[in-house]
Protein backbone atom coordinates (compact mmCIF):
# COMPACT_ATOMS: atom_id res chain seq x y z
CA UNK A 1 0.00 0.00 0.00
CA UNK A 2 2.75 1.93 -0.12
CA UNK A 3 1.59 4.37 -2.84
CA UNK A 4 -1.58 5.26 -1.42
CA UNK A 5 -0.99 5.44 2.89
CA UNK A 6 2.69 6.05 2.26
CA UNK A 7 4.14 5.67 5.77
CA UNK A 8 1.46 6.00 7.92
CA UNK A 9 1.03 4.37 11.44
CA UNK A 10 -0.64 0.90 11.65
CA UNK A 11 -1.21 -1.53 13.79
CA UNK A 12 -0.31 -4.12 11.85
CA UNK A 13 1.64 -3.84 8.92
CA UNK A 14 0.22 -6.69 7.39
CA UNK A 15 -3.67 -5.03 7.07
CA UNK A 16 -4.05 -3.89 3.44
CA UNK A 17 -1.20 -6.35 2.12
CA UNK A 18 -3.97 -8.02 -0.39
CA UNK A 19 -5.16 -5.37 -2.11
CA UNK A 20 -3.49 -4.93 -5.26
CA UNK A 21 -4.69 -1.58 -7.53
CA UNK A 22 -7.35 -2.76 -10.22
CA UNK A 23 -4.99 -0.33 -12.52
CA UNK A 24 -1.38 0.00 -12.24
CA UNK A 25 -0.60 2.06 -14.11
CA UNK A 26 -3.65 4.59 -13.09
CA UNK A 27 -2.01 7.26 -10.45
CA UNK A 28 -4.83 8.58 -8.38
CA UNK A 29 -3.73 12.29 -9.02
CA UNK A 30 -4.22 11.65 -12.36
CA UNK A 31 -7.65 10.55 -12.33
CA UNK A 32 -9.88 13.30 -13.03
CA UNK A 33 -13.71 12.95 -11.41
CA UNK A 34 -16.66 12.35 -13.95
CA UNK A 35 -18.17 15.71 -13.99
CA UNK A 36 -22.29 15.76 -14.34
CA UNK A 37 -23.73 17.57 -17.33
CA UNK A 38 -27.04 18.15 -17.53
CA UNK A 39 -28.90 17.19 -20.46
CA UNK A 40 -32.09 19.51 -20.10
CA UNK A 41 -32.61 22.92 -18.57
CA UNK A 42 -35.98 22.10 -16.56
CA UNK A 43 -34.39 22.18 -13.36
CA UNK A 44 -32.06 25.25 -14.02
CA UNK A 45 -32.92 27.67 -10.18
CA UNK A 46 -34.98 30.67 -10.86
CA UNK A 47 -31.98 33.29 -12.16
CA UNK A 48 -33.12 35.61 -9.03
CA UNK A 49 -33.36 32.90 -6.57
CA UNK A 50 -31.32 33.63 -3.58
CA UNK A 51 -31.44 30.78 -0.34
CA UNK A 52 -31.51 31.64 3.32
CA UNK A 53 -32.16 30.58 6.33
CA UNK A 54 -35.90 30.71 7.18
CA UNK A 55 -35.96 33.64 10.48
CA UNK A 56 -38.40 31.91 12.12
CA UNK A 57 -37.69 28.79 13.75
CA UNK A 58 -39.22 25.38 13.48
CA UNK A 59 -41.34 25.96 16.77
CA UNK A 60 -42.78 29.14 15.83
CA UNK A 61 -43.64 27.50 12.33
CA UNK A 62 -45.40 24.61 13.86
CA UNK A 63 -47.53 27.31 16.07
CA UNK A 64 -48.24 29.10 13.42
CA UNK A 65 -48.93 26.35 11.09
CA UNK A 66 -51.38 24.88 13.67
CA UNK A 67 -53.06 28.02 14.52
CA UNK A 68 -54.05 28.79 10.30
CA UNK A 69 -55.15 24.84 9.82
CA UNK A 70 -57.36 25.62 13.24
CA UNK A 71 -59.06 28.63 11.29
CA UNK A 72 -58.64 27.37 7.31
CA UNK A 73 -61.83 25.21 7.27
CA UNK A 74 -64.04 27.97 9.06
CA UNK A 75 -62.65 31.24 7.10
CA UNK A 76 -66.11 31.39 5.56
CA UNK A 77 -67.50 32.01 9.19
CA UNK A 78 -64.60 34.20 10.21
CA UNK A 79 -64.79 37.10 7.25
CA UNK A 80 -68.21 37.71 8.13
CA UNK A 81 -66.93 38.70 11.55
CA UNK A 82 -64.81 41.49 11.90
CA UNK A 83 -64.26 44.33 9.24
CA UNK A 84 -61.28 45.81 7.70
CA UNK A 85 -58.16 45.41 10.09
CA UNK A 86 -57.17 49.03 9.79
CA UNK A 87 -56.72 51.99 11.70
CA UNK A 88 -58.59 52.15 15.13
CA UNK A 89 -61.66 53.36 14.98
CA UNK A 90 -62.74 56.02 17.66
CA UNK A 91 -66.17 55.16 18.99
CA UNK A 92 -68.45 57.82 20.68
CA UNK A 93 -69.34 57.88 24.52
CA UNK A 94 -68.51 54.21 26.33
CA UNK A 95 -71.31 52.44 26.90
CA UNK A 96 -72.82 52.06 30.52
CA UNK A 97 -73.51 48.75 30.25
CA UNK A 98 -71.10 46.60 32.43
CA UNK B 1 -32.16 11.78 16.88
CA UNK B 2 -29.09 13.79 15.90
CA UNK B 3 -26.28 13.91 18.06
CA UNK B 4 -24.58 17.27 17.25
CA UNK B 5 -21.99 17.14 20.50
CA UNK B 6 -20.32 13.96 19.03
CA UNK B 7 -16.73 16.71 19.12
CA UNK B 8 -17.00 16.19 22.64
CA UNK B 9 -16.41 12.70 23.42
CA UNK B 10 -12.85 13.40 24.63
CA UNK B 11 -13.83 14.23 27.77
CA UNK B 12 -14.81 10.49 27.91
CA UNK B 13 -11.33 10.31 28.65
CA UNK B 14 -10.62 13.27 30.91
CA UNK B 15 -12.68 12.63 33.97
CA UNK B 16 -12.64 13.38 38.05
CA UNK B 17 -10.88 10.82 39.95
CA UNK B 18 -9.97 12.05 43.07
CA UNK B 19 -10.98 14.50 45.24
CA UNK B 20 -9.20 16.31 48.26
CA UNK B 21 -11.43 17.39 51.36
CA UNK B 22 -11.20 20.29 54.09
CA UNK B 23 -10.01 23.06 51.74
CA UNK B 24 -9.96 26.33 53.15
CA UNK B 25 -11.96 28.25 50.75
CA UNK B 26 -13.34 31.74 51.36
CA UNK B 27 -16.59 31.77 53.58
CA UNK B 28 -18.51 33.04 50.41
CA UNK B 29 -21.95 31.65 49.13
CA UNK B 30 -20.40 30.15 45.96
CA UNK B 31 -23.00 30.54 43.01
CA UNK B 32 -22.05 29.38 39.59
CA UNK B 33 -18.91 29.41 37.15
CA UNK B 34 -20.13 31.32 33.46
CA UNK B 35 -20.20 29.28 30.56
CA UNK B 36 -16.84 30.39 29.49
CA UNK B 37 -15.36 29.31 32.18
CA UNK B 38 -13.77 33.15 32.80
CA UNK B 39 -15.39 33.85 35.70
CA UNK B 40 -16.51 32.20 39.35
CA UNK B 41 -19.75 33.96 40.60
CA UNK B 42 -19.73 34.34 44.52
CA UNK B 43 -21.64 36.43 47.38
CA UNK B 44 -20.18 37.57 50.25
CA UNK B 45 -22.10 35.85 53.64
CA UNK B 46 -24.53 38.68 54.13
CA UNK B 47 -25.81 39.07 50.29
CA UNK B 48 -24.69 42.74 50.02
CA UNK B 49 -20.87 42.25 47.81
CA UNK B 50 -20.41 40.23 44.62
CA UNK B 51 -17.05 38.73 44.62
CA UNK B 52 -15.36 37.63 41.30
CA UNK B 53 -12.79 35.54 40.60
CA UNK B 54 -10.95 34.30 37.59
CA UNK B 55 -10.34 30.58 37.80
CA UNK B 56 -6.61 29.57 36.36
CA UNK B 57 -8.09 26.06 35.68
CA UNK B 58 -5.41 23.18 35.39
CA UNK B 59 -1.64 23.72 36.53
CA UNK B 60 -0.78 20.65 37.76
CA UNK B 61 0.64 17.62 35.60
CA UNK B 62 1.40 14.13 36.72
CA UNK B 63 3.07 11.08 35.00
CA UNK B 64 2.59 7.98 36.55
CA UNK B 65 -0.19 5.37 36.70
CA UNK B 66 -2.47 6.31 39.60
CA UNK B 67 -2.76 9.76 40.56
CA UNK B 68 -3.71 9.87 44.06
CA UNK B 69 -4.15 12.53 46.77
CA UNK B 70 -0.56 12.20 48.51
CA UNK B 71 1.21 12.84 44.95
CA UNK B 72 -0.31 16.08 44.86
CA UNK B 73 1.78 18.91 45.74
CA UNK B 74 0.77 21.03 48.50
CA UNK B 75 -0.13 23.82 46.65
CA UNK B 76 -3.28 21.47 45.25
CA UNK B 77 -4.97 21.33 48.31
CA UNK B 78 -5.19 25.63 48.37
CA UNK B 79 -8.01 27.66 47.13
CA UNK B 80 -5.44 30.29 45.37
CA UNK B 81 -3.70 27.93 43.66
CA UNK B 82 -7.20 28.02 41.75
CA UNK B 83 -8.81 30.91 41.49
CA UNK B 84 -7.41 34.66 41.39
CA UNK B 85 -9.81 37.06 43.66
CA UNK B 86 -10.63 39.51 40.70
CA UNK B 87 -12.89 42.34 42.83
CA UNK B 88 -15.39 42.42 45.44
CA UNK B 89 -18.01 45.03 44.67
CA UNK B 90 -20.78 45.84 46.93
CA UNK B 91 -24.24 45.84 44.82
CA UNK B 92 -26.77 45.78 47.91
CA UNK B 93 -27.25 48.87 50.48
CA UNK B 94 -27.82 48.75 54.10
CA UNK B 95 -31.50 46.98 53.64
CA UNK B 96 -30.88 45.66 50.73
CA UNK B 97 -29.63 42.06 50.04
CA UNK B 98 -28.29 40.35 46.66
CA UNK B 99 -30.82 37.62 45.65
CA UNK B 100 -28.03 35.01 44.71
CA UNK B 101 -30.60 33.03 42.82
CA UNK B 102 -30.59 35.84 39.71
CA UNK B 103 -27.79 35.55 37.59
CA UNK B 104 -27.44 35.83 33.93
CA UNK B 105 -24.54 35.82 31.90
CA UNK B 106 -24.36 37.63 28.45
CA UNK B 107 -21.24 35.95 27.27
CA UNK B 108 -20.19 37.60 24.20
CA UNK B 109 -19.72 41.05 26.25
CA UNK B 110 -18.92 39.52 29.43
CA UNK B 111 -21.39 41.46 31.54
CA UNK B 112 -23.72 39.84 34.47
CA UNK B 113 -27.05 40.56 35.61
CA UNK B 114 -27.51 40.59 39.14
CA UNK B 115 -30.65 41.66 41.66
CA UNK B 116 -31.05 43.02 44.64
CA UNK B 117 -34.23 43.71 46.79
CA UNK B 118 -35.20 44.83 50.12
CA UNK B 119 -37.75 42.73 52.27
CA UNK B 120 -41.01 41.58 51.01
CA UNK B 121 -43.47 44.21 52.67
CA UNK B 122 -45.88 42.13 54.73
CA UNK B 123 -48.99 45.18 54.59
CA UNK B 124 -49.62 45.65 51.34
CA UNK B 125 -51.69 48.27 50.75
CA UNK B 126 -54.17 48.26 47.56
CA UNK B 127 -52.81 50.22 45.10
CA UNK B 128 -54.72 51.12 41.39
CA UNK B 129 -52.98 49.31 39.39
CA UNK B 130 -51.72 46.59 41.31
CA UNK B 131 -52.89 43.13 41.70
CA UNK B 132 -54.49 42.69 45.30
CA UNK B 133 -53.28 38.95 46.68
CA UNK B 134 -49.80 39.46 45.09
CA UNK B 135 -46.59 40.52 47.30
CA UNK B 136 -45.00 43.64 47.62
CA UNK B 137 -41.12 44.61 47.94
CA UNK B 138 -40.37 47.92 48.47
CA UNK B 139 -37.33 47.88 45.84
CA UNK B 140 -35.88 45.65 43.29
CA UNK B 141 -33.21 46.39 41.53
CA UNK B 142 -31.34 45.08 38.75
CA UNK B 143 -27.55 45.49 38.25
CA UNK B 144 -25.52 45.12 35.40
CA UNK B 145 -22.32 44.72 35.59
CA UNK B 146 -19.27 44.52 33.53
CA UNK B 147 -17.51 41.62 35.18
CA UNK B 148 -13.77 41.91 33.76
CA UNK B 149 -13.50 44.56 36.37
CA UNK B 150 -16.55 44.66 38.30
CA UNK B 151 -17.47 48.33 36.67
CA UNK B 152 -21.79 48.75 37.82
CA UNK B 153 -22.70 49.95 34.49
CA UNK B 154 -26.43 50.21 34.61
CA UNK B 155 -29.54 49.53 37.05
CA UNK B 156 -33.08 49.03 36.25
CA UNK B 157 -35.26 49.97 39.47
CA UNK B 158 -38.72 48.75 40.27
CA UNK B 159 -40.70 50.17 43.11
CA UNK B 160 -43.17 48.50 45.36
CA UNK B 161 -43.67 45.63 43.14
CA UNK B 162 -43.17 42.17 42.73
CA UNK B 163 -40.77 40.22 40.65
CA UNK B 164 -40.45 36.50 41.49
CA UNK B 165 -36.58 36.44 41.39
CA UNK B 166 -36.57 33.04 43.11
CA UNK B 167 -34.68 30.11 40.82
CA UNK B 168 -34.45 33.33 38.37
CA UNK B 169 -38.09 32.84 36.71
CA UNK B 170 -38.96 36.41 36.75
CA UNK B 171 -36.45 36.96 34.18
CA UNK B 172 -35.27 36.17 30.71
CA UNK B 173 -32.38 36.86 28.90
CA UNK B 174 -32.88 36.31 24.94
CA UNK B 175 -29.20 37.51 23.55
CA UNK B 176 -29.50 40.96 24.22
CA UNK B 177 -33.29 41.38 25.45
CA UNK B 178 -34.16 41.24 29.14
CA UNK B 179 -37.73 40.49 29.85
CA UNK B 180 -38.52 41.16 33.32
CA UNK B 181 -42.71 40.21 34.69
CA UNK B 182 -43.79 42.47 36.78
CA UNK B 183 -46.01 40.22 38.84
CA UNK B 184 -47.68 42.95 40.71
CA UNK B 185 -48.38 45.34 38.11
CA UNK B 186 -49.38 42.70 35.61
CA UNK B 187 -46.52 43.92 33.03
CA UNK B 188 -43.86 42.82 31.05
CA UNK B 189 -41.02 44.69 30.83
CA UNK B 190 -38.49 43.96 27.89
CA UNK B 191 -35.16 45.51 28.49
CA UNK B 192 -32.23 46.33 25.84
CA UNK B 193 -28.74 45.60 26.88
CA UNK B 194 -27.01 47.55 24.77
CA UNK B 195 -22.81 46.78 23.79
CA UNK B 196 -22.17 50.09 25.48
CA UNK B 197 -23.65 49.05 28.76
CA UNK B 198 -27.05 50.77 28.77
CA UNK B 199 -30.28 49.01 29.71
CA UNK B 200 -32.78 50.63 27.20
CA UNK B 201 -36.38 49.77 28.15
CA UNK B 202 -38.33 48.70 24.22
CA UNK B 203 -41.64 48.24 25.63
CA UNK B 204 -44.01 47.59 28.29
CA UNK B 205 -46.71 44.75 27.79
CA UNK B 206 -49.36 44.79 30.21
CA UNK B 207 -52.05 47.28 30.31
CA UNK B 208 -51.11 48.60 26.59
CA UNK B 209 -49.87 46.55 23.65
CA UNK B 210 -48.79 49.37 21.54
CA UNK B 211 -46.02 51.90 22.20
CA UNK B 212 -48.85 54.62 20.97
CA UNK B 213 -51.83 52.83 22.89
CA UNK B 214 -51.67 55.00 26.16
CA UNK B 215 -51.95 58.16 23.78
CA UNK B 216 -54.70 57.08 21.90
CA UNK B 217 -56.85 56.19 24.61
CA UNK B 218 -55.83 59.55 26.57
CA UNK B 219 -56.91 61.79 23.54
CA UNK B 220 -59.95 59.52 22.30
CA UNK B 221 -61.85 58.36 24.90
CA UNK B 222 -63.05 60.10 27.93
CA UNK B 223 -62.52 57.50 31.28
CA UNK B 224 -65.04 58.85 34.18
CA UNK B 225 -65.05 57.30 37.77
CA UNK B 226 -65.50 53.39 38.18
CA UNK B 227 -64.87 52.71 34.71
CA UNK B 228 -61.80 50.67 33.78
CA UNK B 229 -60.61 48.73 30.79
CA UNK B 230 -59.07 45.53 31.01
CA UNK B 231 -55.54 45.33 30.30
CA UNK B 232 -54.19 45.65 26.67
CA UNK B 233 -53.04 41.63 26.64
CA UNK B 234 -56.32 40.83 28.32
CA UNK B 235 -57.78 43.01 25.89
CA UNK B 236 -55.93 40.28 23.08
CA UNK B 237 -56.57 37.28 24.56
CA UNK B 238 -60.73 37.77 25.16
CA UNK B 239 -60.66 38.66 21.64
CA UNK B 240 -58.72 35.69 20.18
CA UNK B 241 -60.69 32.90 22.59
CA UNK B 242 -63.86 34.50 21.65
CA UNK B 243 -62.65 34.53 17.76
CA UNK B 244 -61.19 30.78 18.15
CA UNK B 245 -64.49 29.65 19.27
CA UNK B 246 -67.03 31.93 17.12
CA UNK B 247 -64.58 29.84 14.32
CA UNK B 248 -64.99 26.47 15.63
CA UNK B 249 -69.15 26.54 14.86
CA UNK B 250 -70.39 27.52 11.60
CA UNK B 251 -73.95 26.79 11.73
CA UNK B 252 -75.11 30.39 12.94
CA UNK B 253 -78.13 29.28 15.57
CA UNK B 254 -75.43 26.54 17.20
CA UNK B 255 -72.57 29.24 17.07
CA UNK B 256 -74.44 30.92 20.27
CA UNK B 257 -74.69 28.09 21.98
CA UNK B 258 -71.54 27.12 21.69
CA UNK B 259 -69.77 31.12 22.78
CA UNK B 260 -72.02 30.53 25.63
CA UNK B 261 -70.75 27.24 27.11
CA UNK B 262 -67.03 27.84 25.54
CA UNK B 263 -66.93 30.96 26.37
CA UNK B 264 -69.17 33.75 28.31
CA UNK B 265 -69.37 30.93 30.95
CA UNK B 266 -66.33 31.15 31.37
CA UNK B 267 -65.72 34.95 31.22
CA UNK B 268 -65.11 35.61 34.69
CA UNK B 269 -62.28 33.18 34.63
CA UNK B 270 -60.70 34.67 32.08
CA UNK B 271 -60.66 37.60 33.38
CA UNK B 272 -59.55 36.67 36.57
CA UNK B 273 -55.94 35.38 34.97
CA UNK B 274 -52.90 37.04 35.76
CA UNK B 275 -49.54 36.74 34.00
CA UNK B 276 -47.31 34.38 36.05
CA UNK B 277 -43.89 33.71 34.36
CA UNK B 278 -42.40 34.52 30.18
CA UNK B 279 -40.09 33.96 28.38
CA UNK B 280 -39.28 34.54 24.51
CA UNK B 281 -39.36 32.23 22.01
CA UNK B 282 -37.55 34.54 19.72
CA UNK B 283 -36.57 38.22 19.62
CA UNK B 284 -40.12 38.86 18.03
CA UNK B 285 -42.63 36.14 20.59
CA UNK B 286 -43.38 35.59 24.28
CA UNK B 287 -44.40 32.47 25.91
CA UNK B 288 -46.77 33.88 28.43
CA UNK B 289 -47.81 31.75 31.41
CA UNK B 290 -51.29 32.57 33.01
CA UNK B 291 -52.68 31.30 36.01
CA UNK B 292 -54.96 32.39 38.92
CA UNK B 293 -53.80 35.07 41.89
CA UNK B 294 -53.58 32.20 44.01
CA UNK B 295 -51.54 30.21 42.30
CA UNK B 296 -48.87 32.67 42.22
CA UNK B 297 -46.41 31.68 44.46
CA UNK B 298 -48.04 28.00 45.60
CA UNK B 299 -45.62 25.46 44.46
CA UNK B 300 -49.00 22.78 43.58
CA UNK B 301 -50.24 23.60 40.48
CA UNK B 302 -52.56 21.03 40.25
CA UNK B 303 -54.90 22.43 41.68
CA UNK B 304 -54.52 26.07 39.73
CA UNK B 305 -55.28 25.58 36.26
CA UNK B 306 -52.74 27.65 33.98
CA UNK B 307 -52.58 28.63 30.51
CA UNK B 308 -50.26 29.23 28.00
CA UNK B 309 -50.54 31.92 25.32
CA UNK B 310 -48.21 32.45 22.16
CA UNK B 311 -47.65 36.23 21.67
CA UNK B 312 -46.21 38.12 18.91
CA UNK B 313 -45.18 41.39 20.52
CA UNK B 314 -44.89 43.33 16.88
CA UNK B 315 -48.20 42.49 15.52
CA UNK B 316 -49.61 42.44 19.13
CA UNK B 317 -51.59 39.15 18.65
CA UNK B 318 -52.11 36.21 20.07
CA UNK B 319 -51.15 33.09 18.08
CA UNK B 320 -52.23 30.40 20.33
CA UNK B 321 -53.52 29.86 23.50
CA UNK B 322 -53.42 26.34 25.27
CA UNK B 323 -54.43 25.21 28.45
CA UNK B 324 -51.91 23.41 30.59
CA UNK B 325 -53.40 19.88 30.33
CA UNK B 326 -53.52 20.29 26.35
CA UNK B 327 -51.70 17.75 24.50
CA UNK B 328 -50.61 19.62 21.29
CA UNK B 329 -48.53 21.96 23.88
CA UNK B 330 -46.92 19.07 25.52
CA UNK B 331 -45.60 16.98 22.04
CA UNK B 332 -44.34 20.63 21.08
CA UNK B 333 -42.37 20.83 23.62
CA UNK B 334 -41.50 17.10 23.25
CA UNK B 335 -40.38 17.55 19.81
CA UNK B 336 -38.87 20.78 19.79
CA UNK B 337 -37.66 21.39 23.91
CA UNK B 338 -34.70 22.84 22.38
CA UNK B 339 -36.75 25.62 20.76
CA UNK B 340 -37.85 26.45 24.21
CA UNK B 341 -34.68 27.64 25.81
CA UNK B 342 -34.20 30.05 22.99
CA UNK B 343 -30.56 29.90 22.93
CA UNK B 344 -28.67 32.32 21.10
CA UNK B 345 -27.13 30.96 17.35
CA UNK B 346 -24.02 32.83 18.55
CA UNK B 347 -23.61 30.99 21.93
CA UNK B 348 -21.43 27.44 21.59
CA UNK B 349 -22.03 26.14 24.88
CA UNK B 350 -26.10 26.94 25.14
CA UNK B 351 -26.44 24.94 22.02
CA UNK B 352 -25.09 21.74 23.29
CA UNK B 353 -27.20 20.65 26.64
CA UNK B 354 -28.98 17.24 26.54
CA UNK B 355 -32.16 17.58 26.14
CA UNK B 356 -35.30 14.13 24.92
CA UNK B 357 -35.32 16.48 21.77
CA UNK B 358 -32.16 16.46 20.69
CA UNK B 359 -30.87 12.74 22.52
CA UNK B 360 -32.08 9.62 22.44
CA UNK B 361 -31.03 8.50 25.98
CA UNK B 362 -32.77 11.67 26.94
CA UNK B 363 -36.24 11.00 24.98
CA UNK B 364 -35.96 7.26 26.39
CA UNK B 365 -35.67 8.40 30.01
CA UNK B 366 -39.00 10.63 29.08
CA UNK B 367 -40.90 7.18 27.55
CA UNK B 368 -40.24 5.50 30.75
CA UNK B 369 -41.48 8.16 32.51
CA UNK B 370 -44.98 8.50 29.67
CA UNK B 371 -45.66 4.68 30.09
CA UNK B 372 -45.32 4.54 34.18
CA UNK B 373 -47.61 7.40 34.04
CA UNK B 374 -51.32 6.53 35.13
CA UNK B 375 -52.72 8.85 33.72
CA UNK B 376 -51.60 10.74 30.26
CA UNK B 377 -53.22 14.15 31.26
CA UNK B 378 -51.06 14.19 34.70
CA UNK B 379 -48.27 13.28 32.62
CA UNK B 380 -49.19 16.03 30.73
CA UNK B 381 -49.21 18.86 33.48
CA UNK B 382 -46.83 17.20 35.31
CA UNK B 383 -44.05 18.00 31.59
CA UNK B 384 -45.70 21.45 31.32
CA UNK B 385 -44.62 22.61 34.04
CA UNK B 386 -41.53 23.08 33.14
CA UNK B 387 -42.50 25.61 30.94
CA UNK B 388 -41.81 28.81 30.19
CA UNK B 389 -38.08 28.14 30.59
CA UNK B 390 -36.06 29.09 33.49
CA UNK B 391 -33.17 30.13 30.97
CA UNK B 392 -29.34 29.33 32.29
CA UNK B 393 -30.56 27.21 34.12
CA UNK B 394 -29.25 24.07 32.96
CA UNK B 395 -25.30 23.38 32.68
CA UNK B 396 -23.73 23.08 29.07
CA UNK B 397 -21.26 21.03 30.86
CA UNK B 398 -19.39 18.04 28.52
CA UNK B 399 -20.24 16.09 31.92
CA UNK B 400 -23.87 16.58 31.91
CA UNK B 401 -23.89 15.19 28.19
CA UNK B 402 -26.48 12.22 27.82
CA UNK B 403 -24.61 11.29 24.89
CA UNK B 404 -20.97 10.69 26.97
CA UNK B 405 -22.54 10.34 30.74
CA UNK B 406 -25.08 9.20 32.38
CA UNK B 407 -26.04 10.57 35.83
CA UNK B 408 -28.49 11.18 38.58
CA UNK B 409 -30.29 14.60 37.07
CA UNK B 410 -30.62 15.80 40.58
CA UNK B 411 -27.07 16.25 40.91
CA UNK B 412 -27.30 19.11 37.77
CA UNK B 413 -29.83 21.40 39.66
CA UNK B 414 -27.81 20.64 43.24
CA UNK B 415 -24.48 21.30 41.77
CA UNK B 416 -24.25 24.05 39.27
CA UNK B 417 -20.69 24.61 39.09
CA UNK B 418 -19.52 22.15 36.63
CA UNK B 419 -15.86 21.37 37.30
CA UNK B 420 -14.90 22.37 40.92
CA UNK B 421 -18.27 21.43 43.20
CA UNK B 422 -17.90 23.41 46.45
CA UNK B 423 -19.76 22.32 49.44
CA UNK B 424 -20.56 24.56 52.27
CA UNK B 425 -18.07 24.48 54.44
CA UNK B 426 -14.71 24.84 53.75
CA UNK B 427 -14.50 21.75 51.58
CA UNK B 428 -13.23 21.07 48.35
CA UNK B 429 -13.92 18.74 45.63
CA UNK B 430 -11.43 19.06 43.39
CA UNK B 431 -10.60 16.99 39.87
CA UNK B 432 -7.88 15.55 39.70
CA UNK B 433 -4.86 16.69 37.31
CA UNK B 434 -4.28 14.99 34.46
CA UNK B 435 -3.54 10.87 34.53
CA UNK B 436 -1.33 10.00 31.53
CA UNK B 437 -3.30 8.08 29.09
Amino acid sequence: MAFLMGDWPSYDPQNFSQIRPSDPSAQPSKLTPATYHPTHNRTVPPPNQVITTEARNILLRQIYQKAEDKLRPKRAATDLLTPEHGCKQPRGAFSNDP
Amino acid sequence: MLQVNSVRQFYENFVPSCTIYDIDCPDNSFRKFTDDGKYLISFSRNHQELIVYRPTWLSFSYKGEDCDSDALSQRAKRFDSFFIHLYTVSLATSNEFICKDVFLYLEGLEFGIFATSTAQTHEVPATEGAVNGVQCVEKIVFHLVRLEDGFVLDEKVFCNDFVNLTHSMGVFLHEDLLCIMSLRYQAIHIVQIRDSGNLVDVRIVGTFCREDDELFIGSHIQVTEGQIFLSGIKQRLLSYIFRKHWSEETDQTLRIQHLKKKFYFHFQDYIDLIMWKVQFLDRHHLLIKFGSVDGVVSRTTDQHPSFFAVYNMETTEIISFFQNSTEELYYLYEQFCDHFTASSRSSLHANFISSHSNNIYAFDQLCVVKNRASSFLQFVKKMVTSLPYTCQSQSPSPYFDLSLFRYDEKIESYYPLITILLWMKNYCLWIAALQQI
